[in-house]
């Protein structure tokens, strides 16, 4: 009873609130990225398996062996297959290319297709494909053949009956290179069409779903066992552009959380200090009055446990409410609802209240218990700091051991450390120098203030690297989160390519180009395109050398460019404006083939032989939307041989119908059509965006807090020094000044000290965490103290601003 | 008659950086059931340091002290603070109430702190006997000085007053008691100090400057320099009233 009484009335003195308040935010903050990462993971995984439409998929340029499949069998997984090519369709006088794509009765595994049995009807949701004799068509070829529902048309040797309009399959973004619009068949039909001949360019798929062990111990199996050109495809391969920006999202919501979280529990820590500062002649009081150290300690620690539970449960709650807007944001991007979260976030959000309460708020009170009573009679009501050791070892240990918990990563927690320690180490040098440099030679207030830094210079070495850390997680995560974030629009810039044209040959080249611009859509250049095999390195046919790559197995896009193409860089040997011949390989080809500078590539193009050196080893960024190719040669070098165009261009969607003007007018030109997707990558992205915001938001407001916590936790003496100055004649201006001077002083070198770090933690991130190229930032070196100047320098100004105010007799009064 | 408090041969030092420092230096005593002492003495002289001891807020550096049958200076922090929380009441010259209790809620502390459950009629009997009975709600801070130091003297009464015996066996302890009070309003509170003390048969030390407030006590010790300078103390079979040597 008399804890919460205590606890109520004591409210008032604003040190409890301030604690809950950094407790609220610190649960918050981890319930939040927890909660929000648990649903996130397993829609992911849902959403994944959905896009695959199994829960594993093995990828072939060839059948599989029987003896595999039989296996899966036996091991009681389901199955499903479906197999995809490219054909010529025709209905009457009308032909078409299209991507055939033929599946078995059980297709799909997971997932649903969308289909339409009338062209104005609604889609409705089905678990598998045509019956026999039936096709599924994609809506835009029906204008193309001049055909309608019910209507028969051609394929191979065999008819098939139009049943279905189809809208949407699960993993049709597998392949994003599958070429035109899409007709869907019965595997069962394949072989009435005799299109499928040996050496056809053919796609199959054999899909998995069933008990997950079961599942895995058949692919451990089975991967040995697979050729070069086969491939496991799992969940993060279902959609890998989004998976990565997550992947990044995920790494930056923990390493924020959980900075956050130890933002917040310093300011539990100064708060709590000061609390138990305040308290020390109430517990000398009920000590002399027979209270001993148990009953101090239940007393203190049974206010401590209400308020943190009070405050779990206060962030508990805001963190749920927070986490279902933030998925309700990102509705559109789940196929399904995502499921509820599981027990483990709650979990997270009751031990970050545990850890900052045990870490920071305990040990204070510890020390409270621990006064001697006789400082009733002496009326010294310091609180001799013996014990403050114990703060600094407990507090930093489980904030540590929370954060390797919540980033699950050694390695950032060993940087924080190392970074903490540095900036104590720090904070303890500039703060020696500053109060031991000559400008307490200028006098009047540069006296005072240095004389004050002098006086507290322990304490202030805490303080300094209490704000030096929130200054420095608050300018780095800042301009971690703009670096991430413009990385991602980068990626996918408002008007990114979302169209390619494939195949077009010379004679088509000038007027697409002008019928593209009379359209005044934006292309990439036309980057020529010759198709060969890489037949001999150095000499020895590439099929007796030790490194086998899928790049072996099938036609390469060759090119050519005069000029570097952008998202290219050279990193070694010259480009063409040194040498006039020779082919520039992509770095990750080169390695994986053992290609070296100066090798002499053999290359197969239509039956005929031609040879070059490398003489360049290029890097090549594949997250761009844009051809890419991985070799490319030097202008002219491949004039002898017949070559096709490629491009890409950004079609506004009201534009979309232009689509069908381009093929009927190029039909030999293929069309890839990627703006759903892009579409989805960017609504993606731009809600991960806001997530980190609304977490970089409240890590901010934790650095706040801490700014607020550490001024107020030197409060009292600094109002008792600032009222006897008073008292003696002290002007309040100079008063004032000194008091700027003072904090101003503290801000500088913690912004200072929060820059260094800042930098030093930004070229860890982006080299461990975000895998993005790490520069220097020299906004960083001036933002930092500024920043500490001005916020410091306010806050603490303001929060003494009653000793330059009011009557010095009404502040001492006040302090008593 | 029987003895409440003896102290003998008790020394105390603090270390500092220039070394140890004596604050009280072989002094020996004893006091009987309801007997009162005043502890007179310039400042620094030790007198505080005394009472305190005395009252088993901290243990001397040598010697022994005996409160009712308890050996204090044998027991540990968390035994004395149980000893204290029977037999001693405090009163202090800074009143030390807690600002964010009210009156009632003040003189009840101690007895919360001991756990007992009347605490409430308790705490409203003792602030009715120091005409406080219309201010129980009041915080500190809405109370005069010298209302503030008779919530003060409720509390310490009501820390050793409050159980069913004839004499108690409580001491009480004031420092300097009128000390942040002007003189009428001091003498106010020792007049209601005696009162009590009488009423309750309470054993009753207090520091004081003032040399008419010593008077009033049946007995008194000047200090000097942490020893005994002058005493009125009786003799007793150990010595202990003598100058401390």
């Amino acid at each position: 009873m008399l804890s919460l009484r205590l606890l109520s009335r004591d409210w008032r003195g604003g040190e409890l609130a301030l604690i809950a308040t950094a407790l609220i935010l610190a649960v918050t903050c981890v319930t939040v990225i927890a909660h929000f990462s648990d649903r996130l993971t397993r829609a992911m995984q849902l959403q994944s398996q959905s896009f695959l439409a199994a829960e594993r998929v093995v990828s072939s340029s060839q059948l599989l062996p029987q003896v595999l499949l039989q296996e899966a069998k036996q091991r009681g997984l389901e199955q499903a297959q479906s197999t995809s090519f490219a054909s010529m369709l025709s209905a009457g006088d009308q032909f078409q290319f299209a991507s055939v794509r033929a599946v078995s009765n059980e297709y799909p595994l997971l997932g649903e297709l969308e289909i339409r049995r009338s062209t104005a009807g609604a889609s409705t949701k089905v678990q598998h494909g045509p019956k026999p004799g039936n096709v599924w068509l994609e809506a835009r070829l029906l204008p193309l053949l001049k055909i309608q529902l019910g209507d028969k048309l051609q394929l191979g040797n065999a008819t098939f009956t139009i049943s279905a309009i189809v809208d949407q399959e699960p993993d049709r973004s597998d392949n994003l290179f599958s070429m035109g619009p899409r007709l869907m068949m019965h595997i069962g039909d394949l072989a009435s069409t005799q299109i499928v001949q040996p050496g056809s360019r053919i796609q199959y798929r054999y899909l998995f779903a069933g008990d997950d062990r079961a599942l895995d111990e058949y692919i451990r199996w089975l991967k040995p066992q697979l050729s070069a050109h086969q491939k496991v495809l799992d969940l993060r391969d279902g959609q890998p552009r989004v998976a990565s920006a997550l992947d990044r999202a995920e790494g930056f919501l923990y390493l924020a959380g959980s900075l956050a979280v130890l933002l917040a529990s310093v300011a539990v820590g100064l708060t709590a200090r000061r609390y138990s500062l305040r308290h020390t002649r109430y517990v000398a009081v009920m000590k002399s009055l027979g209270a001993g150290r148990k009953k101090i300690f239940q007393i203190y620690c049974g206010q401590m446990a209400t308020l943190a539970a009070i405050a779990t449960l206060i962030g508990l709650l805001l963190g749920s409410l927070i986490q279902v807007y933030a998925v309700m944001l990102m509705r559109d991007f789940f196929p399904v609802s995502p499921p509820p979260s599981s027990l483990l976030p709650t979990l997270t959000g009751i031990a970050t209240g545990c850890a900052c309460t045990l870490g920071f708020a305990l040990p204070p009170l510890f020390r409270l218990a621990h006064t001697n009573p006789m400082q009733t009679l002496n009326r010294d009501w310091s609180n001799p700091d013996r014990r403050e050791w114990l703060g600094l070892i407990v507090g930093p240990s489980s904030m540590l051991l929370l954060i390797w918990w919540l980033s699950g990563s050694l390695a950032t927690t060993a940087a924080l450390l190392a970074g903490l320690g540095l900036l104590i180490v720090g904070s303890a040098l500039i703060n020696r120098l500053l109060v031991h440099s000559k400008l307490a030679n200028l006098g009047g207030s540069w006296r005072i203030a240095l004389g004050s830094l002098q006086r507290r210079a322990a304490f202030n070495t805490l303080l300094i690297a209490a704000f030096g850390t929130a200054l420095l997680t608050m300018l780095a995560m800042t301009f971690a989160r703009t670096a991430l974030i413009d990385e991602w629009q980068m990626q996918v810039p408002e008007q990114a390519p979302n169209h390619f044209l494939l195949n077009i040959t010379s004679e088509k080249l000038e007027p697409l180009r002008t019928l593209l611009e009379k359209k005044q859509l934006a292309t990439s250049d036309f980057y020529p395109m010759v198709r060969g095999r890489l037949s001999a390195v150095n000499g020895t046919p590439v099929r007796e050398r030790p490194q086998r790559a899928n790049a072996l197995n099938r036609e390469l896009n060759l090119s050519w460019s005069s000029t570097l193409p952008d998202g290219n860089r050279l990193l070694s040997g010259s480009w063409w404006d040194q040498i006039d011949k020779g082919v520039s390989v992509e770095v990750e080809l080169a390695a994986r083939l053992g290609l070296e500078l100066n090798d002499q590539l053999r290359f197969s193009i239509g039956g005929l032989e031609f040879e070059a050196p490398i003489t360049s080893l290029r890097s090549l960024d594949w997250n761009n939307i844009r051809p890419n190719f991985y070799m490319l040669f030097a202008p002219g070098s491949l004039k002898n041989f017949p070559a096709t165009y490629i491009t890409s261009f950004y079609l506004p969607p009201e534009q979309k119908l232009f689509v069908n003007q381009l093929v009927r007018s190029y039909p030999d030109v293929s069309i890839i059509e990627l703006d759903k997707i892009i579409q989805r990558i960017r609504d993606t992205i731009n809600q991960v965006s806001i997530a980190i915001e609304t977490v970089l938001a409240l890590m901010l407001v934790a650095g706040v807090l801490i700014l607020v916590a550490g001024v107020r936790a030197s409060i009292d003496e600094r109002l008792q020094e600032a009222a006897i100055i008073r008292t003696l004649g002290g002007n309040k201006r100079l008063l004032l000044q000194s008091l700027v001077l003072e904090f101003g002083l503290l801000g500088a070198v913690a912004g200072l000290l929060g820059a260094a770090g800042s930098e030093i933690t930004l070229a860890i991130l982006s080299a461990k965490v975000f895998n993005l190229p790490f520069s220097m930032h020299s906004a960083l070196w001036l933002t930092g103290p500024l920043l500490g100047i001005l916020l410091v320098g306010t806050a603490g100004t303001l929060s003494c601003r009653s000793a330059v105010s009011q009557p010095p007799l009404k502040v001492l009064r006040g302090l008593s | 008659m029987s003895i409440i408090l003896k102290a003998k041969n008790i020394s105390h030092q603090v270390a500092t950086s220039d070394g140890p420092l004596t604050l009280l230096n072989n002094i020996s005593l004893q006091l009987a059931l309801g007997e009162s002492l005043a502890i007179t003495g310039p400042s620094g002289s030790g007198k505080s340091t005394l009472l305190g001891l005395l009252a088993g807020l901290d243990r001397p550096s040598d010697g022994k002290i005996w409160l009712g049958n308890n050996e204090i200076t044998a027991m540990g922090e968390e035994q004395r603070a149980a000893v204290r929380a029977r037999h001693v009441g405090f009163v202090f010259q800074t009143f030390q109430l807690l600002p964010g209790l009210t009156a009632k809620e003040n003189v009840m502390l101690p007895s919360e702190l001991r756990g007992e459950r009347k605490a409430a009629k308790q705490a409203e009997a003792f602030l009715d006997r120091v005409g406080l009975s219309h201010r129980l709600a009041h915080y500190p801070r809405q109370l005069s000085g010298g209302e503030q130091q008779r919530v003060a003297l409720a509390r310490a009464f009501c820390s050793i007053g409050n159980r069913d015996e004839t004499h108690s066996s409580g001491v009480l302890f004031a420092d300097e008691p009128t000390g942040s009070l002007d003189a009428h309003t001091g003498e106010k509170i020792i007049d209601l100090l005696f009162k009590l003390n009488a009423e309750t048969s309470t054993t009753l030390i207090l520091v004081t400057h003032e040399q008419r407030l010593a008077q009033r006590c049946s007995l008194h010790l000047q200090m000097l320099a942490g020893t005994i300078a002058v005493d009125s103390l009786p003799d007793g079979d150990d010595n202990y009233s003598a100058v401390s040597v």
